[in-house]
């Protein structure tokens, strides 16, 4: 009810815009270029490097994603040392992490959403955009210039295309990477490689001979149990072959359609030739005991407790659940072994780094628009968020009290603080007690900042995996209103279906010679029809732009 | 529980009056130890399940990771009470859901009594429509945007009211209570009426001493829903000094499991708490109110029955 009223709304609105926008001749400099009574408290020459700092002091409201790991304190450095350089403070609406997107999206609804909105992942924007509660920040982007200029020279043109809507705009301010940052790979028992004498794998060839080899040392086990399948079957393990394979993404990253660069079109991703061929993959793991059937199913506890019990040895991983899960289950049941994350294997698309770019980001209240300190908001947004400075602030705190700098301008803790136990027995801790490392304030940057807290052994895999080619972005296929309302009544059958058929192939309860039957079946529930709207979408898009 | 506890009851009463003239049958003697193996079996897989949770909440993480923790807790540690106890911000809450739960039951109590015992009245004018009123928010509600805004608008944000006000009559509640006060004979209250009582004394002094039963079992039923509930808190508190404990242990395990937080990095040791942390929080947030539980039960099991039975 409440959304069709919106859409009355903005319907109606829409109309009057039309309206006014033929009365007054259409080419009229839009007055969202007239900031003259939005300029309270903004600085006259903010350019990028200049550092922000407001000329009066201004209070801005934030939705605040409370981490219970370093539950919101008013007391935080953080706060005292934004003031003080920025003459900035935020008044939080604390949500606890659990349940942030749902909160998020009421107060949206409501129309009570604070100005700024952090920690919003780019497919989410959707839902918002046709209430027009949120502000189409790509219409402002003058008074960013550390964001502009981060885009230009990191080359994130074609990603930042990605977030635009049917408009032309989008609505999102991303996290930006410098290089994209892939975390999960496959965690392997090194000490039962250096026992049967073999190699760590670096194609998924080479893992299907190295799990062959296991089983043949022990033929009891299935040498591979795989996690992260709840609530998608296999969610990591379908998504890192799907990347390997050339795909947009499967698994927990579903992605309906991938881009064909040679036929310059959209595919439906279940339907590829690709994605069959990474089904038969994962079948001859399954028929030959290799990979236990019960991956796609079972929780993640179970399939750490069979790696702990030695009852398998390769399991998905990233970073924290290799040093947090794995290693610390192991060494309590079987000191000796060994286990260590191997660079992503690489598929038939080669050696890429499947990672994106853009991460979670932020949206921007429209009420803000009409603010007097709107523009200082913005310089302000693009200080702390997108500056180098602010960025270094937002991550490593203040020099000299949190962290320092060596010669090279390389930052370290201070030997008081500690944060993931790189201090370990120090008394203060950098999120914690100091408000820094703050999920909230700080993500994505250049990858000395991205990888500032990283071990050398994760740093060394980034380094392998930065080596790779980053993967190519599809081109923005942007849809209307009522075409994201038709797609979302075709997309759930259709994503069941490629589910229950991807586990029917590869447990072999169907045999690979129905393929055609099922990509029919996915014909039945409207494939055709969805990709003809995307990829008329995609056509529209690039008239128009 | 409900179900066990009535069908333990004949049981047990029937037999008495038996035992001491007749002898017992063989087939009843039969029927007892069947019957005592089954009831004890029922115990056993109810049981169960706490006693494991229990055991998981004392245990050492590598244990419950191995899957070795049954009934008895295996290496033996109290880390993770330890780790979750030493957070003010975890008392701050638990004071919280005191406060609101005692708080919100007295005003559902309040309510639900006075509107049930008029709805209870059969010579009230406008009675039908009252508890259609009351049974229409059954089938259809407002929205859950709807009822933020109307919350918001009427103040009562970030306060406890929120949490006590919009929820503090529950229809299904209402309608039981309803049941049981028409089942009180209306000679008595008409006896009271002629010995000079008004309607508020007939309520105070006839018939709620008689009512204490469905009142306890209001109470329980209140409590408990109060007890467990987060969503309200969580809808209507933008601090986290306001949150209930609820909240607070539902973010904890959020924060734990890390689903949601791919970008931030945890540390070790609270991750380690992971596989004992649910069931810390399941002892901690159920115990207060299983140490109620057996006060209330005798009136719990009789209240609901009378009002059932005989609406």
């Amino acid at each position: 009810m409440f959304r069709r009223s919106w859409r009355h709304a903005a319907a109606a609105a829409a109309v009057l815009l039309a309206l006014s926008s033929v009365t007054a001749c259409g080419d009229d400099p839009s007055d969202s270029e007239d900031l003259s009574e939005n300029r309270a408290g903004a600085m006259e020459n903010y350019t990028a490097g200049t550092q922000f700092k407001a000329t009066e002091p201004l209070s801005f409201s934030v939705l605040y994603n409370n981490h219970p790991n370093y539950p919101l304190k008013e007391d935080w450095l953080f706060w005292t040392e934004l003031k003080s350089r920025t003459n900035v403070s935020l008044d939080k609406v604390a949500v606890p992490l659990s349940d942030y997107n749902q909160k998020r999206s009421l107060l949206i609804g409501a129309g009570d959403a604070p100005l700024l909105i952090p920690k919003t992942y780019p497919p989410d924007v959707h839902a918002y955009v046709s209430s027009g509660a949120i502000l189409p920040v790509s219409d402002y982007l003058d008074l960013m210039p550390n964001f502009k200029d981060k885009i230009e020279k990191w080359n994130l043109k074609a990603e930042i295309d990605t977030l635009r809507q049917q408009d032309g705009k989008y609505y999102l301010l991303p996290g930006l990477h410098e290089k994209p940052w892939h975390e999960y790979s496959l965690a392997v028992r090194t000490d039962i490689l250096e026992e049967l004498n073999l190699q760590v794998p670096k194609t998924w060839d080479e893992v299907y001979t190295m799990l062959k080899a296991m089983k043949a040392a022990y033929p009891d086990v299935y040498p591979f149990s795989d996690r992260f399948s709840q609530p998608n079957p296999a969610g990591n393990l379908l998504n890192m072959l799907a990347a390997s394979y050339g795909l947009e993404g499967a698994g927990w990253n579903f992605q309906h359609v991938t881009w064909n660069a040679q036929a310059q079109q959209f595919e439906y991703t279940g339907a590829t030739e690709q994605y069959k061929q990474m089904l038969q993959y994962l079948n001859k793991l399954v028929a030959e005991k290799l990979l236990d059937p019960e991956s796609f199913t079972q929780t993640d506890d179970l399939a750490r407790q069979k790696l702990a019990n030695s009852k398998s040895f390769v399991i998905s991983s990233n970073a924290q659940t290799l040093v947090n899960d794995y290693r610390p289950d192991l060494a309590a049941t079987n000191p000796k072994a060994k286990i260590t994350k191997i660079p992503l294997p690489i598929g038939p698309a080669g050696e890429i780094n499947p990672a994106s770019r853009l991460e979670n980001g932020m949206m921007i209240s429209s009420k803000a628009r009409e603010s007097k300190n709107f523009v200082a908001m913005m310089q302000f947004v693009d200080w702390l968020w997108y500056s180098d400075a602010g960025q270094e602030f937002a991550k490593w705190g203040v020099e000299g009290t949190t962290f320092v700098k060596d010669a090279a301008g390389k930052p370290t803790l201070a030997p008081d603080v500690d944060m993931i136990g790189l201090n370990p027995g120090a008394p203060k801790h950098l999120q914690k007690d100091f408000g820094f490392g703050n999920g909230v304030f700080s993500y994505g940057g250049k990858p000395e900042l991205v990888q500032g807290f990283f071990s050398p052994e994760e740093q060394e895999f980034q380094q392998v995996m930065n080596a790779r080619a980053p993967k190519t972005v599809p081109p923005p296929y942007p849809l209307n209103d009522e075409e994201r309302e038709q797609v979302s009544l075709w997309e759930t059958p259709l994503k069941d279906h490629v589910y229950q058929a991807t586990l029917q192939f590869v447990l072999g309860q169907r045999d690979f010679a129905e393929w055609d039957a099922y990509v029919a079946e996915l014909k039945s529930k409207n494939m055709d029809a969805y990709l003809e709207m995307v990829n008329g979408a995609h056509k529209r898009f690039q008239e128009k732009n | 529980m409900v179900t066990v506890d009535t069908a333990e009851r004949p049981t047990e009463s029937t037999p008495r009056p038996r035992r001491r003239g007749i002898q017992e049958t063989r087939g009843y003697r039969v029927f007892r130890v069947v019957n005592g193996i089954v009831l004890t079996l029922v115990v056993m897989v109810t049981l169960y399940p706490f006693v494991n949770i229990v055991a998981r909440s004392l245990s050492d993480e590598a244990y419950i990771i191995a899957g070795q923790v049954n009934l008895v807790p295996r290496g033996f540690t109290l880390d993770t009470y330890q780790l979750l106890m030493s957070d003010p911000l975890f008392w701050t809450n638990y004071r919280n859901t005191v406060f609101y739960t005692v708080t919100a039951t007295v005003i559902s109590i309040v309510m639900t009594t006075c509107y049930a015992y008029v709805l209870s009245k059969k010579q009230l004018k406008g009675r039908g429509m009252l508890v259609g009123i009351a049974v229409f928010t059954m089938f259809f509600t407002g929205g859950l945007i709807p009822n933020y805004v109307l919350v918001t608008s009427l103040g009562l944000k970030n306060s406890v009211w929120a949490i006590a006000l919009p929820n503090a009559i529950n229809v299904f509640n209402l309608l039981v209570m309803k049941a049981f006060f028409e089942s009180l004979p209306t000679e008595l209250e008409e006896a009271a009426a002629v010995d000079g009582l008004n309607t508020y004394g007939i309520l105070l002094r006839i018939v709620l001493p008689l009512s204490k039963a469905i009142v306890a079992t209001m109470v329980l039923f209140y409590a408990v829903a109060f007890w467990n509930s987060w969503f309200a808190a969580f809808l209507y508190m933008d601090r986290q000094e306001l949150w209930p404990v609820t909240v607070y242990l539902r973010n904890l395990i959020a924060g734990a499991t890390g689903a949601e937080n791919v970008g931030s990095i945890t540390e070790a040791n609270e991750v380690q708490a992971e596989a004992t942390l649910k069931a810390v929080t399941i002892v901690l947030t159920t115990l207060p109110i299983l140490l109620v539980y057996p006060f209330v039960q005798r009136y719990f099991v009789r209240g609901i029955m009378l009002g059932a039975v005989k609406g």
